[in-house]
Protein backbone atom coordinates (compact mmCIF):
# COMPACT_ATOMS: atom_id res chain seq x y z
CA UNK A 1 0.00 0.00 0.00
CA UNK A 2 1.17 3.43 -0.81
CA UNK A 3 0.21 6.75 -0.02
CA UNK A 4 0.56 9.82 -2.82
CA UNK A 5 -1.38 13.62 -1.88
CA UNK A 6 -3.48 12.03 -0.01
CA UNK A 7 -4.39 8.91 -2.38
CA UNK A 8 -3.99 5.74 -0.72
CA UNK A 9 -2.98 3.07 -3.44
CA UNK A 10 -3.42 -0.53 -2.70
CA UNK A 11 -3.11 -4.14 -4.64
CA UNK A 12 -6.63 -6.01 -5.15
CA UNK A 13 -7.13 -9.43 -6.83
CA UNK A 14 -10.53 -9.83 -7.00
CA UNK A 15 -12.27 -13.15 -7.14
CA UNK A 16 -12.66 -12.44 -10.90
CA UNK A 17 -9.21 -12.46 -11.42
CA UNK A 18 -8.23 -15.60 -8.91
CA UNK A 19 -11.36 -17.52 -10.33
CA UNK A 20 -10.94 -16.98 -14.72
CA UNK A 21 -7.08 -18.31 -14.35
CA UNK A 22 -8.30 -21.90 -12.88
CA UNK A 23 -7.08 -24.38 -15.18
CA UNK A 24 -9.73 -26.23 -17.44
CA UNK A 25 -10.46 -23.06 -19.23
CA UNK A 26 -10.91 -22.28 -22.77
CA UNK A 27 -8.70 -21.37 -25.73
CA UNK A 28 -9.34 -17.85 -27.30
CA UNK A 29 -10.29 -19.32 -30.66
CA UNK A 30 -12.75 -22.34 -28.95
CA UNK A 31 -14.51 -19.60 -27.17
CA UNK A 32 -15.11 -17.43 -29.74
CA UNK A 33 -16.05 -20.53 -31.72
CA UNK A 34 -18.35 -21.65 -29.39
CA UNK A 35 -20.10 -17.92 -28.64
CA UNK A 36 -20.31 -17.75 -32.73
CA UNK A 37 -21.95 -21.12 -32.61
CA UNK A 38 -24.57 -19.94 -29.11
CA UNK A 39 -25.42 -16.28 -31.55
CA UNK A 40 -26.10 -18.48 -34.08
CA UNK A 41 -28.85 -20.15 -32.30
CA UNK A 42 -30.64 -16.48 -31.59
CA UNK A 43 -30.51 -15.67 -34.99
CA UNK A 44 -33.83 -17.28 -35.53
CA UNK A 45 -35.25 -15.64 -32.88
CA UNK A 46 -34.09 -11.97 -34.24
CA UNK A 47 -36.35 -10.99 -37.29
CA UNK A 48 -39.46 -11.19 -34.19
CA UNK A 49 -37.12 -9.32 -31.84
CA UNK A 50 -36.51 -6.64 -34.79
CA UNK A 51 -40.21 -6.25 -35.93
CA UNK A 52 -41.47 -5.96 -32.17
CA UNK A 53 -38.46 -3.41 -31.50
CA UNK A 54 -39.40 -1.30 -34.71
CA UNK A 55 -43.26 -1.45 -33.65
CA UNK A 56 -41.94 -0.42 -30.16
CA UNK A 57 -39.43 2.61 -31.46
CA UNK A 58 -42.52 3.83 -33.88
CA UNK A 59 -44.81 3.97 -30.64
CA UNK A 60 -42.42 5.83 -28.86
CA UNK A 61 -41.38 8.33 -31.68
CA UNK A 62 -45.43 9.38 -31.94
CA UNK A 63 -45.96 9.80 -28.43
CA UNK A 64 -42.45 12.12 -28.35
CA UNK A 65 -44.23 14.37 -31.23
CA UNK A 66 -48.03 14.14 -29.30
CA UNK A 67 -46.56 15.29 -25.89
CA UNK A 68 -43.50 17.31 -26.81
CA UNK A 69 -42.71 18.33 -23.64
CA UNK A 70 -42.01 15.03 -21.99
CA UNK A 71 -38.53 14.67 -22.45
CA UNK A 72 -38.20 10.65 -20.92
CA UNK A 73 -40.26 9.83 -24.26
CA UNK A 74 -37.72 11.17 -26.56
CA UNK A 75 -35.40 9.67 -24.27
CA UNK A 76 -37.43 6.19 -24.85
CA UNK A 77 -37.12 6.75 -28.28
CA UNK A 78 -33.49 7.48 -28.49
CA UNK A 79 -32.87 4.48 -26.33
CA UNK A 80 -34.92 2.16 -28.62
CA UNK A 81 -32.75 3.23 -31.71
CA UNK A 82 -29.34 2.64 -29.76
CA UNK A 83 -30.64 -0.95 -29.32
CA UNK A 84 -31.39 -1.46 -32.77
CA UNK A 85 -28.12 -0.12 -33.96
CA UNK A 86 -26.50 -1.84 -31.09
CA UNK A 87 -28.23 -5.75 -31.85
CA UNK A 88 -28.18 -5.07 -36.06
CA UNK A 89 -24.35 -5.75 -37.09
CA UNK A 90 -23.42 -8.64 -34.50
CA UNK A 91 -26.82 -10.54 -36.16
CA UNK A 92 -25.53 -9.94 -39.84
CA UNK A 93 -27.98 -6.87 -40.53
CA UNK A 94 -25.23 -4.29 -40.79
CA UNK A 95 -27.94 -1.94 -42.84
CA UNK A 96 -30.47 -1.95 -39.74
CA UNK A 97 -27.04 -0.68 -37.60
CA UNK A 98 -26.44 1.71 -40.12
CA UNK A 99 -29.59 3.84 -40.54
CA UNK A 100 -30.22 3.64 -36.75
CA UNK A 101 -27.04 4.73 -36.11
CA UNK A 102 -27.94 8.03 -38.63
CA UNK A 103 -31.10 7.81 -36.40
CA UNK A 104 -29.56 8.19 -33.09
CA UNK A 105 -27.49 11.02 -34.48
CA UNK A 106 -30.75 13.03 -35.36
CA UNK A 107 -32.46 12.10 -32.16
CA UNK A 108 -29.33 13.00 -30.35
CA UNK A 109 -29.42 16.46 -31.72
CA UNK A 110 -33.07 16.54 -30.67
CA UNK A 111 -32.22 15.94 -27.00
CA UNK A 112 -29.35 18.68 -27.43
CA UNK A 113 -32.14 20.97 -28.37
CA UNK A 114 -32.23 21.30 -32.13
CA UNK A 115 -35.60 21.40 -33.87
CA UNK A 116 -37.62 18.15 -34.56
CA UNK A 117 -37.93 17.58 -37.98
CA UNK A 118 -40.97 15.09 -38.52
CA UNK A 119 -39.93 14.15 -42.28
CA UNK A 120 -36.58 13.46 -41.56
CA UNK A 121 -37.27 10.97 -38.51
CA UNK A 122 -40.05 9.62 -40.61
CA UNK A 123 -37.78 8.73 -43.53
CA UNK A 124 -35.44 7.16 -41.09
CA UNK A 125 -38.08 5.09 -40.06
CA UNK A 126 -39.11 3.76 -43.20
CA UNK A 127 -35.77 3.17 -44.38
CA UNK A 128 -35.33 0.73 -40.96
CA UNK A 129 -38.76 -0.98 -41.79
CA UNK A 130 -36.79 -1.90 -45.34
CA UNK A 131 -33.54 -2.49 -43.66
CA UNK A 132 -35.26 -4.97 -41.59
CA UNK A 133 -36.60 -6.97 -44.32
CA UNK A 134 -34.86 -10.58 -45.13
CA UNK A 135 -33.89 -9.42 -48.43
CA UNK A 136 -31.53 -6.93 -46.70
CA UNK A 137 -29.62 -9.29 -44.37
CA UNK A 138 -26.16 -9.28 -45.00
CA UNK A 139 -26.31 -5.85 -47.24
CA UNK A 140 -24.01 -3.60 -45.88
CA UNK A 141 -24.51 -0.04 -46.57
CA UNK A 142 -21.93 0.67 -49.70
CA UNK A 143 -24.15 -1.92 -51.05
CA UNK A 144 -27.06 0.61 -51.16
CA UNK A 145 -25.64 4.01 -51.75
CA UNK A 146 -28.51 5.64 -53.04
CA UNK A 147 -30.36 5.03 -49.52
CA UNK A 148 -27.35 6.40 -47.29
CA UNK A 149 -27.02 9.24 -49.64
CA UNK A 150 -31.14 10.32 -49.36
CA UNK A 151 -30.69 10.12 -45.93
CA UNK A 152 -27.32 12.02 -45.73
CA UNK A 153 -29.25 14.46 -48.13
CA UNK A 154 -32.11 14.90 -46.00
CA UNK A 155 -30.32 15.32 -42.93
CA UNK A 156 -28.64 18.20 -44.83
CA UNK A 157 -31.97 19.51 -45.62
CA UNK A 158 -32.96 19.57 -42.32
CA UNK A 159 -30.37 20.90 -40.99
CA UNK A 160 -29.99 23.86 -43.72
CA UNK A 161 -34.01 24.63 -42.44
CA UNK A 162 -33.16 24.31 -39.27
CA UNK A 163 -30.46 27.04 -39.53
CA UNK A 164 -33.28 29.42 -42.32
CA UNK A 165 -35.71 28.73 -39.30
CA UNK A 166 -33.50 29.94 -36.69
CA UNK A 167 -32.32 33.63 -38.72
CA UNK B 1 1.38 -14.90 -22.61
CA UNK B 2 1.77 -17.70 -20.63
CA UNK B 3 -1.89 -18.42 -19.33
CA UNK B 4 -4.08 -18.00 -22.57
CA UNK B 5 -7.13 -19.62 -21.45
CA UNK B 6 -10.36 -18.66 -19.59
CA UNK B 7 -12.04 -20.60 -17.10
CA UNK B 8 -15.75 -18.39 -16.74
CA UNK B 9 -17.15 -21.45 -14.57
CA UNK B 10 -19.63 -20.74 -11.68
CA UNK B 11 -18.46 -16.97 -11.94
CA UNK B 12 -21.22 -14.73 -11.25
CA UNK B 13 -21.42 -12.31 -13.82
CA UNK B 14 -23.91 -9.59 -14.27
CA UNK B 15 -24.96 -8.49 -17.45
CA UNK B 16 -26.47 -4.77 -16.77
CA UNK B 17 -28.51 -3.89 -20.59
CA UNK B 18 -32.16 -2.06 -20.83
CA UNK B 19 -32.48 -4.53 -23.62
CA UNK B 20 -33.53 -8.10 -23.58
CA UNK B 21 -32.30 -8.90 -26.60
CA UNK B 22 -28.93 -7.39 -25.90
CA UNK B 23 -28.42 -9.42 -22.47
CA UNK B 24 -29.80 -12.59 -24.53
CA UNK B 25 -26.71 -11.80 -26.71
CA UNK B 26 -24.36 -11.41 -24.00
CA UNK B 27 -25.00 -14.29 -22.15
CA UNK B 28 -24.74 -16.28 -25.01
CA UNK B 29 -21.22 -15.00 -26.00
CA UNK B 30 -20.34 -15.63 -22.22
CA UNK B 31 -22.14 -19.46 -22.39
CA UNK B 32 -19.84 -20.00 -25.16
CA UNK B 33 -16.57 -18.54 -23.15
CA UNK B 34 -17.78 -21.26 -20.21
CA UNK B 35 -19.51 -19.40 -18.24
CA UNK B 36 -22.87 -20.61 -16.31
CA UNK B 37 -24.08 -17.86 -14.28
CA UNK B 38 -25.30 -15.03 -15.87
CA UNK B 39 -27.80 -12.42 -13.71
CA UNK B 40 -29.34 -9.76 -16.04
CA UNK B 41 -30.03 -6.31 -14.74
CA UNK B 42 -32.48 -3.96 -16.47
CA UNK B 43 -31.97 -0.80 -14.79
CA UNK B 44 -29.47 0.93 -12.06
CA UNK B 45 -32.00 -0.04 -9.58
CA UNK B 46 -32.08 -3.20 -10.45
CA UNK B 47 -28.14 -3.23 -10.70
CA UNK B 48 -27.95 -1.84 -7.33
CA UNK B 49 -30.03 -4.11 -5.50
CA UNK B 50 -28.74 -7.75 -7.16
CA UNK B 51 -24.82 -6.56 -5.55
CA UNK B 52 -26.50 -5.53 -2.77
CA UNK B 53 -28.01 -9.08 -2.36
CA UNK B 54 -25.06 -11.02 -3.58
CA UNK B 55 -21.24 -11.52 -4.43
CA UNK B 56 -20.86 -10.52 -8.30
CA UNK B 57 -17.59 -11.48 -10.17
CA UNK B 58 -17.44 -9.37 -12.74
CA UNK B 59 -20.28 -6.88 -13.72
CA UNK B 60 -20.50 -6.13 -17.61
CA UNK B 61 -22.95 -2.29 -17.92
CA UNK B 62 -24.50 -0.53 -20.99
CA UNK B 63 -22.98 3.17 -20.73
CA UNK B 64 -27.25 3.82 -21.06
CA UNK B 65 -28.35 2.30 -18.61
CA UNK B 66 -31.80 3.53 -17.67
CA UNK B 67 -32.39 6.01 -15.40
CA UNK B 68 -29.53 7.72 -14.78
CA UNK B 69 -26.44 5.78 -17.18
CA UNK B 70 -24.08 3.28 -16.83
CA UNK B 71 -21.56 5.44 -15.91
CA UNK B 72 -23.32 6.74 -12.76
CA UNK B 73 -23.79 3.44 -11.62
CA UNK B 74 -20.24 2.65 -11.36
CA UNK B 75 -19.36 6.01 -9.49
CA UNK B 76 -21.95 4.52 -7.16
CA UNK B 77 -21.11 1.24 -6.56
CA UNK B 78 -17.31 2.58 -6.23
CA UNK B 79 -18.42 5.43 -3.96
CA UNK B 80 -20.07 3.20 -1.31
CA UNK B 81 -17.99 2.31 1.16
CA UNK B 82 -20.22 -0.41 2.37
CA UNK B 83 -20.59 -2.06 -0.92
CA UNK B 84 -19.37 -5.70 -0.83
CA UNK B 85 -18.54 -5.38 -4.66
CA UNK B 86 -16.77 -2.27 -4.39
CA UNK B 87 -13.81 -3.58 -6.08
CA UNK B 88 -15.81 -5.87 -8.45
CA UNK B 89 -14.45 -5.44 -12.50
CA UNK B 90 -16.89 -2.91 -15.01
CA UNK B 91 -16.87 -3.33 -18.01
CA UNK B 92 -18.68 -0.79 -19.82
CA UNK B 93 -20.34 -1.84 -23.53
CA UNK B 94 -20.97 1.61 -25.32
CA UNK B 95 -21.85 2.70 -28.51
CA UNK B 96 -20.36 6.02 -27.75
CA UNK B 97 -16.10 5.43 -28.59
CA UNK B 98 -15.41 9.23 -28.69
CA UNK B 99 -12.68 9.67 -26.43
CA UNK B 100 -14.40 12.12 -24.36
CA UNK B 101 -16.68 9.25 -23.35
CA UNK B 102 -13.83 6.30 -22.68
CA UNK B 103 -12.38 8.84 -20.52
CA UNK B 104 -15.56 9.88 -18.57
CA UNK B 105 -15.95 5.78 -18.27
CA UNK B 106 -12.33 5.81 -16.92
CA UNK B 107 -13.10 8.63 -14.76
CA UNK B 108 -16.06 6.70 -13.18
CA UNK B 109 -14.17 4.09 -12.23
CA UNK B 110 -14.55 1.16 -14.87
CA UNK B 111 -12.04 -1.13 -15.16
CA UNK B 112 -12.13 -1.55 -19.45
CA UNK B 113 -14.83 0.07 -22.26
CA UNK B 114 -15.98 -2.47 -25.24
CA UNK B 115 -17.65 -1.22 -27.82
CA UNK B 116 -21.09 -1.65 -29.38
CA UNK B 117 -22.48 -3.42 -31.57
CA UNK B 118 -20.08 -5.85 -29.55
CA UNK B 119 -18.20 -9.21 -30.94
CA UNK B 120 -17.56 -12.27 -28.76
CA UNK B 121 -13.52 -11.63 -29.89
CA UNK B 122 -13.71 -8.16 -29.05
CA UNK B 123 -15.45 -9.25 -25.40
CA UNK B 124 -13.03 -12.08 -25.06
CA UNK B 125 -10.09 -10.09 -25.42
CA UNK B 126 -11.44 -7.13 -22.72
CA UNK B 127 -12.53 -10.22 -20.17
CA UNK B 128 -8.77 -10.90 -20.61
CA UNK B 129 -7.16 -7.70 -20.56
CA UNK B 130 -9.19 -7.28 -17.06
CA UNK B 131 -8.22 -11.10 -15.77
CA UNK B 132 -4.43 -10.71 -17.06
CA UNK B 133 -3.35 -7.10 -15.97
CA UNK B 134 -4.59 -6.42 -12.60
CA UNK B 135 -4.35 -2.88 -11.86
CA UNK B 136 -3.97 -1.11 -8.08
CA UNK B 137 -6.67 0.35 -7.04
CA UNK B 138 -6.43 4.28 -5.87
CA UNK B 139 -8.74 5.48 -2.96
CA UNK B 140 -8.46 9.21 -3.25
CA UNK B 141 -10.84 12.13 -1.87
CA UNK B 142 -12.29 12.54 -5.63
CA UNK B 143 -11.75 9.35 -7.08
CA UNK B 144 -11.87 5.47 -6.10
CA UNK B 145 -11.30 2.94 -8.89
CA UNK B 146 -8.48 1.25 -10.79
CA UNK B 147 -5.44 2.84 -11.13
CA UNK B 148 -6.13 5.26 -14.42
CA UNK B 149 -2.26 5.19 -15.31
CA UNK B 150 -2.05 2.08 -17.56
CA UNK B 151 -1.72 1.71 -21.45
CA UNK B 152 -2.89 -1.38 -23.74
CA UNK B 153 -0.01 -3.06 -25.56
CA UNK B 154 -1.55 -5.45 -27.21
CA UNK B 155 -4.42 -7.68 -25.60
CA UNK B 156 -2.93 -10.05 -23.33
CA UNK B 157 -3.91 -13.50 -25.75
CA UNK B 158 -1.03 -12.44 -27.88
CA UNK B 159 -3.24 -11.99 -30.58
CA UNK B 160 -3.94 -8.28 -30.52
CA UNK B 161 -7.01 -7.10 -32.59
CA UNK B 162 -4.52 -6.54 -35.40
CA UNK B 163 -4.87 -10.30 -36.84
CA UNK B 164 -8.02 -10.78 -39.00
CA UNK B 165 -8.64 -6.52 -38.92
CA UNK B 166 -10.69 -5.66 -42.18
CA UNK B 167 -8.62 -3.18 -44.68
CA UNK B 168 -11.05 -0.21 -43.89
CA UNK B 169 -12.16 1.70 -46.74
CA UNK B 170 -12.06 5.66 -45.81
CA UNK B 171 -15.06 7.37 -47.12
CA UNK B 172 -14.52 11.46 -48.64
CA UNK B 173 -14.46 13.99 -45.91
CA UNK B 174 -18.55 15.09 -45.47
CA UNK B 175 -17.53 17.30 -42.36
CA UNK B 176 -15.63 17.51 -38.89
CA UNK B 177 -16.18 14.36 -37.32
CA UNK B 178 -14.30 14.82 -34.02
CA UNK B 179 -16.11 17.49 -31.44
CA UNK B 180 -13.81 20.31 -30.38
CA UNK B 181 -13.60 18.52 -26.94
CA UNK B 182 -12.11 15.84 -28.93
CA UNK B 183 -9.82 18.09 -30.58
CA UNK B 184 -8.69 19.63 -27.21
CA UNK B 185 -8.32 16.29 -25.67
CA UNK B 186 -5.95 15.05 -28.22
CA UNK B 187 -3.70 18.11 -28.09
CA UNK B 188 -3.63 18.27 -24.10
CA UNK B 189 -0.29 16.37 -23.01
CA UNK B 190 -1.34 12.90 -21.15
CA UNK B 191 0.66 10.90 -18.44
CA UNK B 192 0.21 6.94 -19.10
CA UNK B 193 2.21 3.69 -17.96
Amino acid sequence: MSKNGGAREFAVETDFQKKVRRPGGVTRNQAIGRARVQIDTLKSEFTDWLSEELYRLQAAIQMAETYPDNEMLLEDAFRSSCQLRDVGTTMGYELVTFVASRLCEVLDTVRRGAGYDKDLIACHLDALQLAGQDSYKNVSPDQVPDLCDGLRRAAERSISATGRAEK
Amino acid sequence: MKNSTLNLRDLVILVADPSPYMCMLANSMLRGFGANKAVDARSSIDAIQILTEQKIDIMLCDSLLPPHGGLKLTQAIRRNVTNPNRTVPILIMTSDTRESTVRSARDAGANMVVAKPMSPSSLYDRLSWIAFNPRNFVDAPSYFGPDRRFKIEGFPTGVGRRQGDKAIDVSEETGPTLAQDDIDNLFNSSRVG
